[in-house]
């Protein structure tokens, strides 16, 4: 089947130029992992999750202990998110984005999302976002199929 | 694209009760629950003849989900701004009996200035890729009373053709934008000109003057069971038959759906007032809003009378 026929037709995304709070707000207010970063004309140029801006806000350190543990509370991570809020999405998010177009089909764009671990990635037609692929749209395609073929 | 403008959408609830009255205690004997607002009503006619559209406006909470969640079943392109608060939930009351609707509608969340602007960065990219855009309903609070003159002045920069069926000061500063298409209420545009509207005379003389504005077409109302219809090519009244409405809640957004793609298919004149009526009346014939098919639609527009008036 083709992803076109099962994709998420949103096109929630942000413009590269907005601040970290506004994409904050935008995963929150949407219940999203991750948007799409577009230019003026629609266009794909990155991808922002909110594991970017986690690891945007968290100590310099974690990097190199890999372990909350070592963290004694939200003071640093508050203070450093705080600091950041108003810095542009550009500066966190992804630019070498996964994208896929109408016609691949959803064994591919599932492949894919597994080797890439990616929950979301976005649908492009000329490089404009078209729509999304969300890792649990496809999960249930692929069993409603299943069911039906077992009937 | 075809692109419609919701800022307000709402969950339509309908209700079928039978001799329904103030005061009482009534059980429906028929409900309908669907994602509404004029503009999203416009989006799920148009699928259900066979046009893909872009819905985008403001979402908030539970309400906001489902709608959003009704749109991406069916396949429809969405680009909603979620905002906090609850999306507002209109409730209708179809009385079979006495033929009589009644209608509640709520006020809708408020919205930030920050929401608007997000807003406005969507529909400037939208408008790139639209071919023709409709604005629908309401305002929410918070959104300034002439957004839709501003919006409608974009689209027109962008050379998209504009549609837009709302009413009161949103309408009145949306007419001073010059949309290609208005929908007009007969109320309404009795108070806009002054005049009562009780005859055809009058509502000629008044819808006159929009055409003097700029706007190519304007639709009001008359009688129950038709419009009049202000072309460049002429004044027409259609008219559908009463025979078997059930409740003509959502008929106007079919009617505006059916001229989107009468004039995507570049049909004349006679047979874009044809097949907007069509799709109204077939609106009408159920109480679920919406058409069933294309097919349904075509089936009646034999039976719509069109006239040309002198």
């Amino acid at each position: 089947m083709r992803i076109g026929d099962v994709m998420d037709r949103d096109l929630t995304a942000l413009s590269e130029h907005v601040g970290l709070a506004t994409a904050i707000e935008v995963l929150s207010r949407h219940r999203l992992t991750g948007v799409p970063v577009l230019d003026d004309d629609g266009k794909v140029v990155g991808f922002i999750s909110e594991k970017d801006i986690v690891k945007a806000a968290l100590p310099g350190y974690f990097e190199y202990i890999q372990d909350p543990s070592f963290i004694p509370d939200f003071g640093q991570f508050q203070s450093r998110l705080r600091k950041i809020r108003n810095e542009p999405v550009s500066r966190f998010m992804h630019r070498e984005v996964v994208v896929f177009t109408e016609d691949d089909s959803d064994f591919f764009v599932a492949m894919t999302l597994i080797r890439h671990n990616l929950k979301r990635a976005p649908v492009v037609r000329d490089g404009v976002l078209i729509g999304v692929v969300n890792r649990t749209d496809l999960l249930e395609r692929i069993m409603v199929v299943s069911d039906e073929e077992e009937l | 694209m075809i692109v419609t403008v919701t800022l307000n959408p709402a969950i339509d609830e309908e209700y079928v009760v039978p001799e329904f009255a103030p005061g009482g205690w009534f059980r429906a004997t028929k409900t309908d629950r669907s994602p509404g607002g004029k503009g999203v009503n416009v989006s799920l006619v148009l699928k259900q003849l066979g046009y893909d559209s872009a819905a985008m406006g403001f979402l908030a909470g539970f309400n906001g989900e489902y709608v959003r969640d009704s749109l991406k079943r069916l396949g429809l392109t969405t680009n909603f701004v979620h905002i906090r608060g609850e999306t507002r939930t209109n409730v209708y009351i179809v009385d079979e009996v006495g033929h009589v609707e009644t209608g509640i509608a709520e006020g809708g969340p408020y919205v930030k200035e920050e929401a608007l602007a997000r807003f406005m960065v969507n529909y400037r990219r939208l408008l790139k890729r639209a071919d023709c855009i409709l604005f629908g309903g309401s305002l929410p609070p918070g959104v300034p009373q002439d957004v839709y003159r501003e919006l409608i002045e974009l689209a027109r920069q962008e050379d998209v053709v504009t549609f837009i069926d709302a009413a009161g000061a949103p309408l009145m500063a949306g007419l001073e934008g010059i949309p290609a298409v208005a929908k007009i209420d007969h109320r309404f545009m009795s108070r806009l000109s002054g005049v009562r509207l009780d005859s055809l005379d009058n509502l000629i003389e008044a819808v006159s003057g929009l055409h003097r504005q700029g706007i190519e077409w304007a639709v009001t109302n008359y009688r129950n069971h038709g419009d009049v219809f202000f072309t460049p090519q002429g004044i027409y009244l259609g008219e559908f038959e009463r025979r078997g409405v059930v409740s003509l809640f959502g008929s106007d957004d079919a009617l505006m759906a059916g001229l989107i793609v009468a004039q995507t298919e570049k049909m004349d004149v006679e047979n874009t007032i044809r097949f907007a009526l069509a799709c109204a009346w077939e609106n009408a014939l159920h109480v679920e809003k919406g058409c069933r098919s294309r097919e349904a639609v075509e089936a009646l527009l034999d039976r719509i009378r069109v006239e040309r008036l002198e």
